[in-house]
């Protein structure tokens, strides 16, 4: 035993067994500390992680808060920059159709001069032009367009187009079909088929011609116009479409500088009075065919304005309130007096005014211009009267008078 | 939005004058003066593609003469743009003009008077 005491390896042994159960010992407490430190961690980690889904619901909500803001902001710049743009262009409006008006007067007062009346025309183009860019921009803004008070036939619509335009000696109007467009529609057409025909122009070469063709189809009638440009490129045709079938308020900032106004124009009064416009197709020139689909309910069945009458489909109606036929001339010498006068047989019939046997109901509505045209059968009359009456000879032809 | 019902009404004439020309030149007032007379040439047919106011330019000739003046008023154009319309007309044969018939003479108070005798002799 005393042996085994004093046997250094058993002391070593106890020393060693004793720092290893110290080791272990300490092992196991910083084990266990780690642990704990983990759990805290992992703990906090969960926590922060909330923390972050939280932030991003907050950026989220932030965001979207100021998406709205910005849109109510936008939308009330955008109204406001309307509204003060119609009550300016309204301002303008009525100040051209006062122009118009007045050189509807001095272009009568002044009628027989030709020079001067040249150069009314000329002023008259200018502001036919400016009218009509007043009004796409009040159009635009939600604003008015004026009301002719009545229907007119296609091709004045047409005409009154052409004459909105700058190089309206360009345009061509064909017109197979000769019906009215109701009145509430004749105005937004003729600014629609104006804003095609500028397109039309400005987009081709100059002197090109433009065509445009009147035909009817089964659902109404169509304006056909047809340029001799490049045609359209993909995204313009894109943007073209987009515009002209959109349904509701027109941003007119993003029209671009300058704004290039047609197109919306020609969608926002589309939409507004029920007719179709598109210009997807090609032309029989190789460039840009835009038609305006008109449907029937547009199209009117009263006569068009008394103004430009369409004869043939009245001039049986009418015929009868004529003079009646009164034979003049030569035939009714019949030899010479011994004096070398003219010896004249006494008039088969009095020059008078026939009322029509059966008044027709249409033919009240148009009593002004029967007047007008039996003040003028009278007056005809009247001179051929004086004409039997003298020997003035009768010349036909531009050699003599 | 403005309601159509709400617009305001427009009278302007819609058919701008230039375009009823066509930006054609005017002839002067020496080729149609204001009274000069014109009628319808007998035996025409309106020509192919006529415009609403050479229709009624055509209407308006065919009942007997009237005069340059008469014709624009009654088409409500300026008289500038109704010469045009008829120097086309005319140009193409559809029309026949007369100058102003002569102003009737003074006939002398002894002729009046003789006249004036024979007939109360006459009559008397």
């Amino acid at each position: 035993m005393t042996s085994l005491i004093r046997d250094p390896l058993l002391w070593v042994l106890l020393v060693v067994l004793v720092a290893a159960v110290f080791a272990v010992m300490r092992a196991r407490r910083t084990n266990l500390a780690l642990r704990r430190t983990k759990n805290d961690l992992e703990t906090g980690l969960g926590q922060a992680q909330g923390r972050i889904v939280q932030l991003q619901e907050h950026i989220a909500s932030l965001n979207a808060r100021h998406k709205d803001d910005l849109a109510d902001v936008r939308a009330d710049a955008e109204s406001s920059t309307k509204a003060v743009l119609k009550s300016a262009m309204g301002t303008l409006q009525s100040l051209a159709e006062e122009q118009q008006l007045l050189l509807d007067g001095l272009l009568k007062k002044y009628g027989d001069d030709a020079e001067v009346l040249a150069d009314l025309m000329s002023v008259d183009h200018t502001g036919s032009q400016f009218s009509r860019r007043a009004k796409g921009i009040s159009v635009l803004c939600g604003g008015w367009l004026g009301r002719r008070e009545g229907a007119a036939t296609v091709y004045d619509v047409a005409r009154s187009a052409q004459g909105r335009i700058k190089d309206f000696d360009r345009v061509s109007i064909h017109a197979q079909v000769s019906v009215s467009v109701s009145s509430k529609a004749v105005e937004p057409m003729a600014v629609v088929l104006a804003e095609l025909l500028d397109n039309a122009t400005t987009y081709s070469a100059p002197g090109t011609p433009v065509e445009v063709n009147i035909q009817a189809v089964p659902t109404g009638v169509c304006f056909i116009v047809d340029d001799a440009g490049l045609g359209m490129d993909q995204e313009t045709k894109d943007r073209a479409a987009a515009l002209l079938s959109a349904d509701g308020p027109v941003d007119i900032t993003g029209l671009g500088d300058p704004p290039h106004f047609g197109f919306a124009v020609c969608g926002m009064l589309a939409a507004r009075y029920g007719f179709a416009v598109s210009v997807g197709s090609v032309s029989p020139y190789g460039g840009v065919r835009a038609v305006i689909r008109v449907p029937e309910s547009l199209l009117s069945a009263d006569g068009p304005a008394p103004a430009e009458p369409a004869r043939e489909s009245e001039g049986q109606q009418t015929a009868p309130q004529r003079l009646a036929p009164v034979p003049v001339g030569p035939s009714h010498v019949v030899g010479k007096t011994s004096g070398g006068l003219p010896k004249r047989r006494r008039r088969q019939g009095p020059i008078a005014v026939v009322p029509p046997p059966d008044p027709a109901p249409g033919i009240d509505e148009q009593t002004s211009e029967s007047a007008g045209e039996v003040t003028a059968s009278r007056l005809g009359a009247f001179a051929r009267g004086t004409q039997l009456g003298r020997t003035t000879n009768t010349t036909e032809g531009p050699d003599h008078q | 939005m403005t309601t159509p019902g709400e617009e305001a009404s427009v009278t302007s004439d819609f058919v701008r004058s230039y375009v009823i020309t066509g930006g054609r030149s005017l002839p002067s007032s020496d080729d149609l003066a204001l009274h000069t007379l014109v009628t319808l040439a007998p035996e025409r047919t309106l020509p192919l593609g006529a415009g609403p106011e050479v229709r009624a330019i055509w209407d308006l000739c065919a009942g007997g003469y009237l005069s340059v003046a008469e014709v624009a008023g009654h088409l409500g154009l300026p008289v500038g743009v109704a010469r045009l319309l008829l120097t086309d007309l005319f140009e193409q044969g559809h029309l026949l003009r007369r100058a102003e018939p002569p102003r009737a003479q003074n006939v002398d108070r002894a002729t009046l008077e003789k006249v004036l005798n024979g007939l109360q002799s006459l009559i008397g």
